[in-house]
């Protein structure tokens, strides 16, 4: 049992042999991947780095478009507060928010639009 | 994920690990290999039977060239600084962890066909697990000695995964017990318990070898 048995000793025989006779194929893919390592390697590390901001670009492209599909389309534009105020002061006969008006409200506008003319010239007399 | 080390409390483990060190002594003499100085030389000198033990471990050509690949490149990237002879049990590490990375990622691949209904067939019978395609060479193209080395190669990939390691690394292709305990990730008493298990297995299997 000391000495290395027939198991050990032909294993590893026919382990090397078989290395050694890999076929022309597949010696010249493992060429070709062993100088693609080292060349990797040998790379200079700004093109290592530009080649991880391909996907950083890529993600970062894919998460803007995410964000113009399913950003809500009707939202009222943001506006400052000042000047809000101001469209409401000259403008106060338009609802105050668009978005949220009974939509009945706005089917007949030319009718609110002469009973307001009416009105105005009435009051004028 | 690595099994637990395990106790080197059978008897024949001083024995067997003392027949490997002899074969190893021969094979040193016989080879009488300086440590290659550049990390050209060493996957030079290495990636051929690297690619054995990896077709052996995955029995599929195409995976066990994209282990290969990704071991030397892994190596090269991040670990050319390191002194040479260093590079040995660290490139079996690497390459060890990619085939298992690559077993698991087959198994995956396997459960989700199963899902899909790829598992069954017409009549509701279970098919094989799936399994790429290989297109190397047939058995008919091979010689009486590679149907030997496939008879050991098909043997090795019945055994359990660590034992696999242990006799891959130590046996075929000649580390040191700590260098494989490196490669493994383990203790160098689980290396001989392994070893001693896959050689109990392995005679077993591969009884006109005596």
């Amino acid at each position: 049992m000391n000495a290395p048995d027939n198991l050990e000793r032909r294993a590893r025989e026919l382990y090397r042999e078989a290395s050694r006779r890999i076929d022309p194929a597949t010696a010249g893919r493992l060429r070709a991947a062993r100088r693609e390592a080292l060349a990797a390697a040998a790379a200079p590390a700004h093109l290592r780095f530009a080649r991880m901001l391909v996907p950083a670009g890529a993600f970062a492209a894919i998460a803007v478009a995410a964000l113009m599909v399913f950003s809500p389309r009707d939202s009222a534009p943001v506006q400052a507060p000042g000047a809000t105020q101001t469209v409401e002061a000259t403008d106060g006969d338009l609802p105050p928010d668009l978005g949220n008006t009974d939509p009945s409200l706005m089917q007949n506008l030319d009718f609110y639009d002469w009973l307001a003319t009416n009105d105005s010239s009435q009051a004028s007399r | 994920m690595e099994s637990p080390d395990v106790r080197s409390d059978e008897p024949d483990d001083r024995a067997m690990n003392s027949a490997v060190s002899t074969l190893e002594a021969e094979l040193l003499a016989n080879d009488a290999q300086a440590v290659p100085t550049s990390l050209d030389a060493f996957l030079a000198q290495v990636e051929r039977r690297a690619f054995r033990l990896a077709e052996m471990s995955l029995g599929h050509r195409e995976d066990a060239m994209d282990a290969v690949q990704d071991a030397m490149l892994r190596l090269v990237r991040n670990y050319r600084d390191k002194p040479a002879q260093e590079w040995t049990p660290l490139f079996w590490g690497i390459l060890r962890r990619r085939i298992v990375d690559l077993q698991r990622r087959r198994k995956v691949r396997s459960i989700v066909v199963g899902w899909l209904g790829g598992g069954r067939d017409d009549d509701g019978d279970e098919l094989p697990a799936w399994e790429p395609a290989d297109n190397g060479p047939g058995p008919l193209d091979r010689l009486q000695d590679s149907q030997s080395y496939e008879d050991m190669a098909a043997a090795v990939r019945k055994l359990p995964r660590r034992q696999q390691e242990a006799f891959m690394l130590r046996v075929l292709e000649g580390l040191d017990v700590a260098e494989t305990a490196q490669a493994m990730g383990c203790s160098e008493g689980s290396v001989k318990t392994h070893l001693s298990r896959a050689m109990h297995n392995l005679r077993d299997q591969l009884e006109d070898w005596r």
